[in-house]
Formats: structure tokens, sequence, C-alpha cells
């Protein structure tokens, strides 16, 4: 008993500004927006190599907007910009956000706070599609996106259809059954990806930087092709928020509120696979995001899909965008490394400061 | 505050699961508004019954109608929008504060696009001022006791805003302080014009807050009446297979 | 006659070159068979690998280079340039802020396929280096020769390292001994050893030595079984530049068998001149043959700078 009023006295204490954003998620949303422009703004003007703020606004609004500016930067600059920048804070950005959306779609599904995108085997399909797409050698370009790139959303893809119908998602597989078996083809195929790095010889350090994610490959080609497919699925995601709140309570409760489980979830599963193996395709492994975002998300504003989903989305998106800016001017560490070194602190002060009965 | 309560048909009902069958040639009238208690041993049938009732099993045989239209016509967000289940245990996976978990049971009128609207702000503020727990609407559901969780899920049922209202064994757990808070609940729902169908294993209760109980043993309807006839002696000693003398209110007789 | 002379009769060397005549605009082809268009005379040079830049001062165009990796050290003056690459790969923007007019990338996984890919798709013309054997390495200092307007020099520089070569095996083939070499890359996790063919078992057959290989050219590792049953005369440390020293190899498990380390003919050399495919091969080729052959004279090479001090053969 004491212990319980103890723990209730200081959750009381403990809301403030917090509970004040809790009961404005417009608010938190705004922030979110600022957050994003600032981080597109810096991913932009910041990098190793030194243009003026002036000019890259200058470049940016002539190439983009057509804006009436004499040019008065050089080439290479103008490249930087265009070329290397550009499309590198967008595909942050892209992959932040549909890492988070995915994110919050599998941990919603799975009923699980440890599910994150790669939880049921996209992951190591991905890598393995990569691996054998490092070690075939041949250059097949298709849609301006590489081999490694198509095999990876391909990998992603199989492994997840692979647990689906082996867990016998279509009938009456509990979500711990497809948990499990999700484990089991992601351990098997970690062993295939294990061989290929074995066998790998040279191009190994190939294999390990996709395995660790980075974006220092991100070109506008890429972007295109995956632009398209994580923003569509996140929207029909998002359009779905109704059925994610109906499925926290569990598949009997969320009938009984009306949502036809069997059909929302296959179709929740299919879209949140999707968005991530175009994230995966574009960006490698990158971990991290799509299960920390979600949590910070819903510790500020509750476990509500309908803003989790659109709050994930804009804050995953900028944390990706600030995360790549630390890998760069670290002097390209991959960029996994950087949102756990950040990603990870964040979550353990939130999670203690904010809410003592988050249970995991 | 009057409600028009579900008006209930049960006829011929049988539902079988492979060989067995679970129940057989139920039929059960419902009028709008009354108060209907479920009782019989465990394996009876009760929640296969309930079951069949919110859509969740499809009956082998027999029809159920609502309000003289057959359930199997009904699309699912209808039914939603029509019966209001109370679950029996909820375990989240996520923290969440009482009024999170009231607004849950708006979602079958939820627009996906738009989200809640201003009637269902309302309605959820109308369930929880219903039900009594005001003083909770901002704590964690973790947090509370076995009796406050059960009302929050009585508070979602009620802001669902079905005309019938189903409860699966509401007061296991619970200390006799909350069982009769939410019984006594449940009577203000019917009084208002509400249909609640329930089922409860503590019999006294049961005969003292349901005007009309239904016996079910073995998969059958084997009795349907006041709680004086139902309850009778021989048939404790039947159905349950214990000696009346257990039960309090036979206790004397 | 020596093997040097046999192999290097018939070099292959200027196959990367087109025909004509008039140098700028100019089409060669790299080692990777991709064929790159030079519109004028490079003056912006970005060499992506320690040999490549080696090459391109040993040709008198340092001055015309303006990017190197973070490995570059020799000669001295390439420290001043820009460091454009590193273990995690290509700068790109840094090689773009440079506006390089050429790259020579280099093959076979050292720069990152993606990154040539890369420097290509923003309109750079990149030539990839890569020499699987030593007659490679001349045709390579042809090919460089050739993509910055500098064949004359690498014809004097490829011409005057032929002799060397020819001298160096001149010398060894009047030494009749030819002892089993073991030429480790490394020992941790595996002993990384040179696969057949390779630039590595080239160098140790033109110094008078059978080197034990992989067997498999596709192998970079040799089980310590096979290698027992090999049983090196000699094995030369070609990992003494980072700390291996013959008192360590002695101390292995199962190494103390093995002939070399009973006669005591282990011993170090600096690895850089024999291993990088540049214009400090023939010196590292004498290392070589003075570790493979105590007795060997070669007057017309510096006397190498000696390693693990104090630990010695």
């Amino acid at each position: 008993m004491t212990t319980t009023d103890l723990a209730r006295e200081r959750a009381a204490v403990r809301q403030g500004t917090f509970e004040a954003l809790r009961r404005r998620p417009v608010v938190l949303g705004l922030i979110g927006l600022l957050a994003l422009a600032a981080a597109v703004v810096a991913g932009i003007g910041l990098g190793s190599v030194f243009i003026s703020p002036a000019d890259t606004v200058a470049i940016v609004g002539r190439e983009l907007l057509g804006w009436p500016v004499a040019e008065t930067w050089s080439r290479a600059h103008e490249t930087i910009v265009m070329e290397l920048r550009l499309p590198r804070v967008l595909t942050a950005l892209v992959v932040g956000l549909g890492l988070s959306v995915a994110g919050v779609t599998f941990q919603g599904l799975l009923r699980n706070p440890l599910a994150d995108p790669y939880v049921l085997g996209t992951a190591s399909g991905a890598a393995l599609g990569a691996a054998i797409g490092v070690l075939i050698p041949l250059q097949i370009v298709w849609l301006g996106l590489g081999l490694v790139n198509i095999l990876a959303f391909v990998g992603a893809l199989t492994a997840i259809a692979i647990v689906y119908r082996v867990a016998g998602g279509g009938g009456r597989a509990t979500m711990t059954s497809i948990l499990l078996t999700g484990y089991a083809v992601g351990s098997m195929l970690a062993a295939g990806l294990s061989l290929a790095m074995y066998l790998s010889g040279s191009q190994l350090r190939q294999i390990f930087f996709y395995l660790l994610g980075s974006l220092s490959g991100a070109d506008w080609q890429s972007l295109a092709v995956g632009l398209p497919v994580v923003a569509i699925g996140s929207l029909l995601i998002m359009l779905r928020a109704r059925s994610i709140n109906g499925l926290l309570l569990g598949d009997d409760t969320a009938l009984h509120l009306g949502v036809d489980v069997r059909r929302e979830r296959a179709i929740l599963l299919a879209l949140a696979s999707l968005v991530t193996a175009a994230a995966v395709a574009m960006a490698g492994l990158i971990g991290f995001v799509g299960l920390v975002v979600p949590h910070v998300i819903r510790l500020l504003v509750g476990p509500n899909a309908r803003l989790v989903l659109p709050l994930s989305a804009l804050f995953g998106a900028s944390f990706l965008i600030w995360a790549d800016l630390g890998a760069r001017v670290t002097g390209e560490l991959p960029v996994g490394i950087i949102t756990a070194v950040i990603g990870a602190p964040v979550f353990v002060l939130l999670l203690r400061r904010y809410r003592a009965g988050y249970q995991l | 505050m009057s409600e028009r309560g579900l008006r209930i048909d049960i006829e011929g009902l049988g539902l079988r699961y492979g060989r067995s069958e679970v129940l057989s040639d139920i039929d059960l009238h419902i009028e709008a508004g009354e108060r209907l208690c479920l009782v019989g041993p465990n394996g009876a049938g009760k929640s296969s019954l309930l079951r069949c009732l919110t859509g969740l099993a499809q009956p082998t045989s027999g029809v159920i109608r609502l309000d003289g239209q057959p359930l199997v016509e009904i699309e699912r967000g209808a039914i939603a929008r029509t019966i209001s289940v109370v679950p029996g245990q909820v375990d989240l996976p996520f923290s969440m504060r009482v009024e999170e978990v009231v607004r849950l049971g708006r979602l079958p009128h939820e627009n996906p696009f738009t989200g809640t609207s201003e009637e269902d702000r309302r309605a959820v503020d109308a369930a929880i001022a219903r039900v009594g727990i005001d003083r909770l609407r901002d704590r964690d559901v973790q947090q509370l006791s076995m009796g406050e969780r059960q009302l929050v899920l009585v508070a979602m049922a009620v802001a669902q805003g079905g005309r019938l209202i189903v409860l699966d064994e509401p007061t296991v757990h619970l200390d006799l302080r909350h069982q009769v808070d939410v019984l006594t609940l449940l009577t203000r729902l019917t009084d208002a014009g509400l249909t609640v169908l329930a089922v409860l294993h503590d019999l006294p209760l049961a005969a003292h807050f349901f005007g009309r109980l239904v016996l079910l043993d073995e998969g059958r309807l084997v009795a349907d009446g006041a709680p004086g006839e139902v309850l009778s002696a021989e048939r404790i000693r039947d159905v349950y297979r214990v000696d009346p003398r257990f039960v309090p209110s036979f206790a004397s007789s | 006659m020596a093997a040097a002379a046999i192999m290097l009769a018939p070099l292959p060397w200027a196959t990367g070159v087109s025909a004509s005549d008039a140098l700028f605009p100019l089409a060669v082809t790299d080692d990777e068979g991709t064929e790159v268009t030079i519109d004028a005379e490079p003056q912006r040079i970005i060499s992506l690998s320690p040999a490549n830049t080696e090459i391109a001062f040993a040709l008198g165009a340092g001055d015309r280079l303006v990017g190197r990796t973070d490995w570059d050290d020799y000669p001295a003056e390439a420290a001043e340039l820009t460091p454009v690459a590193s273990f995690t790969g290509v700068n790109m923007e840094q090689v773009v802020a440079l506006e390089p007019d050429l790259v020579l990338a280099a093959g076979n996984f050292f720069t990152p396929p993606d990154d040539i890919e890369r420097m290509r798709e923003l309109g750079y013309p990149v030539v990839v280096i890569y020499a699987p054997d030593v007659p490679a390495v001349m045709a390579d200092i042809e090919l460089i020769g050739s993509a910055i307007g500098a064949r004359e020099e690498a014809a004097a520089l490829t011409a005057k390292m032929a002799t060397e070569f020819d001298a160096i095996g001149e010398a060894v083939a009047a030494i009749d001994a030819r002892p089993r070499v073991f030429y480790p890359g490394g020992s941790e996790p595996e002993i990384f050893a040179p696969a057949p063919g390779s630039v590595v078992a080239d160098m140790v057959t033109l110094a008078g030595g059978d080197p034990i290989t992989t067997a498999d050219a596709a192998a970079w590792a040799i089980p310590l079984e096979e290698l027992i049953v090999a049983d090196p005369e000699v094995i030369i440390l070609g990992d003494a530049n980072y700390g291996i020293c013959p008192a360590d190899v002695a101390a292995r498990p199962g190494w103390e068998e093995m002939t070399a380390v009973v006669t005591g003919d282990v011993r170090a050399v600096d690895d850089v001149p024999v291993t990088r495919p540049g214009p400090r091969l023939t010196q590292g080729l004498a290392s070589l043959a003075r570790a493979i052959h105590p007795d060997l004279e070669l007057p017309a090479f510096p006397p190498d700078a000696p390693l693990c001090e104090g630990a010695g053969a």
C-alpha cells in the first residue's frame, strides 16, 4: 500500500510541463515541425566542407524554387548542396519517418513494447539480401537502384512473408507465435548472413557497413523510388490508426469495437513491412529509431495511435537527420552508432522522468 | 436519461466446435431495457452464448435477431455501435490513462480521417461521469485497483454507446464493496433504458440484482425466470452438483 | 636464367592506352575494364591509394595532386594534400570541393565500389587501378602515366624498374637455394598468407624463394596444420611493422617445430615497399631477397633499416 501511494505521489509531482504538452498535442506537433525544419536547414547547411548559410539558401532557392538569384557560388558548392546534401537530408527524413511509423505499427500490432521494425525477420532478410547482392559479381541497376538495394528490399519482404505463412498468420495464429516464428526465421537468415560474410573476403567491409546503416550513398534516384513507398505506406497506416488503437486491448475487445482484426492485422503488417523494406533498402539497417522514437512519443502523449503515428513520423524524421549530421561531422561514422549513442540516454532519461508506471 | 434498449431474439441457437456441441437449441427473448443474468456451472456455455451474440462466434444453427434484424446481416461496425461488451480482463502493452481507455470505446464511431469528434468527447465525459470515476480520469490504469479498473472498462462500454451492454463475470476479483458498486451501476443503466446482459457466478448477488435469471447447463437452457423460480434447491443440486446449503440464500431452506 | 627475366620479358604494359597520338582528349581502359575519357591534361588529381600517390609523385605529377587517403605516407610531401578517404570510405563533399579533373581510385574494394559509382555519377573521370601481380604493377604505372599525360616519364620509370628487377634476378639466380618461404600478413585471428599468383607470392618467387601460399586464389588464410606440413625454411615477417618479431613467432603453439624457427631463419622486413604496388617495388624486392638470402650482395640498393632490434634471428 505505502509503496503504491508513494509512487502515485511521485508521479503526481512529475507532472508539469509534461502535463501541459500532453494536454496540447498540437503544440508538440508544432515543436516537431520546427525541429524538423531546423534539422533540414542544419543538414543542408553543415558538412565537412564549409558553405556560407547565405550561399546555401541561395542555391536551394534558385535550384528548387526558381528564385532569381545571381550565381555567386562555385559549381562545386552547388554540386555539394544539390547532389550530396539535399538528397541525403531528404533520405534521412524519409527513412527516419518510415522506421518510426513502422515501429509504432509493429509495437501496436504485436502488443509488445520491445518490438521494432526489424522484429519479424525483416532485418536479417534485408541483410542477407544485401550480402547476396554484394557477392553477386554483376552490376545491375534498375530504376536507379543497385542490386544490393533491390535484394535488400526483396529480402526484407520475403522474410516477413515466410514468417507470416509459417506462423499461419491468416488463421488463428497468436501474436506471440508470430513473434517467436519471426525470431526463429530471423535466426536462420542470420546464419545465412554469417555464412555470406565468412565467404565474402574483400567484400566483407561493404556488407558490414550495410549492417551498420549509412546514408552516405543517398542520391536522387533511390529517393525517387523510396519516397513514394514510404510516404504512401505511412499515410495508409495513419488512416488505420483506429485499428491500431483497437488492437491495444487485444483481439476480442478489438472485434467488439468493430475492428476486423484478421484483415486489419494483415493489411497493417503488409504496410509496415513495405515501409520498413523501403527504408532498409535506402539506408541499410539503422537501429534504434523505430524502437525508441515511438516510445518517447508515447511517454509524451499517451498511446493513442492517432497522435503517436504522426508525431513519431515528425520526430523520427528530424532525429535521423540530426544523427546523420553527427555521422557526417565525425568523419562518416555509421549512423546506427550515432542513433544508439544519442537515442539510448535520451530514452532512459525520459523513462525515469515522466512515467513511474511505464511497464516494459 | 432515457435511452432505447436493444431487443434480442434468439431462436434454436446451436454451436459446435468439431464434434463437441457447445450450445444446442437455445431460445431466448430479451426485451428492450431488460436486465438479465446468465448463470450456470463452468462449461455450461454462457461465454459461448455471449460470443455468438456479439458476433465473435458463428452459430452452427438457429438465428439471432437484434430488434428483429438477423445478426448475420449486420456489419461489424454497426454491431459495435449497437452492442457494448465490457472486456473481462485487459492487459495493456503500454501504460494508459483512464480517459484514454474510455476513449477507446468511441472507436466504432470514429472517422478514419478526422478522428475524435466533439460528440465523441462528450460521450467520453458523460460515460466517466455516469460511472462516477471523475477522480480517476488522469490516473494511469496500471496504478488502479482491480475494482477501479473494472469500473473503467464499464465506462469504456458505456462510452461505446451500445444499446445492449454485455458483461462476462464483471465482479470476479472484486471485493464485496466493488461488486456492489458495479452491479448498482448496471441497475442504473437499465433504469435509463438500456438492455443489460451479464454472466455471474455469484448466485446470491445475481438473485439480488437481477429480476430475471437464465440457467444454462451443458449447452442447454435449463431454466428462465425470476430468481426464486430458477434457483430452486433441486436445480442447485442437479446442475451444480452441490448441496444447496453451500449457497447462502438456501442455507435455511 | 632468372625467374624475373622470364616473367618480365613479355610485359603486357601499355595495354590501357588508345592508339591515338594526340594526348588529350584521351580514352583509357582502366583495370576494371571501364573506358574512361579524360578531356584535357589533368591538373587537379585525387589519388585514392598510397600506391597511386607514390606513382604520381614518381612521375613528377606531385604538384598536380590535390587529394589523398589517410594512409598516404610516402613521399613526405603527400602529407600536405587534403585527405579525402579513410576507412569509412570516400568523403564525397571533400572530393566535390576539390573539383578534381581526374580520380585515381583503387580496385578490389579498396575504394568502395559505391563511391566509385557515385563519383562517376557526379561526372568525374575515375580510373580504377588494381594490380593483381607484379607485371600488372608495371602496366599500372604506364596507365597512370597516360592518364595524367606523363607517358615518357612512365616509360622511363618502368624501364628503370625492369633493369632493377633484372639486376636482382641475376643476383638471385647466382644462388642455388630456393628455400620454402612463408610471408605471413598477420596471425590473428587466422594466419593470413599470400594467395597463389598474388603480388606477394610473385615477389617471393622473384626474390629467390618458393612461396608457401593459400593454394586457392580466393583464400586469404592458411590453416596452421597445412602450414606445419608445408614446413617453411624461412619466415619473413611482413607484419614486423605492426610489432610482430621473431621471438613472438617462436612462442606460438605449433610453430616451434617449423624448420625456419628451429634454424632461426625468421626475419623482419618493412612490408610497405614489398606489398605496395608502386615505384618502390624494386627496393622492396631487394629487401625481400636479402631477407631470404642473408648472404646476398645487392650494393645498388640502400641497406635496410633494422626492424625488431635485439630480437634478431
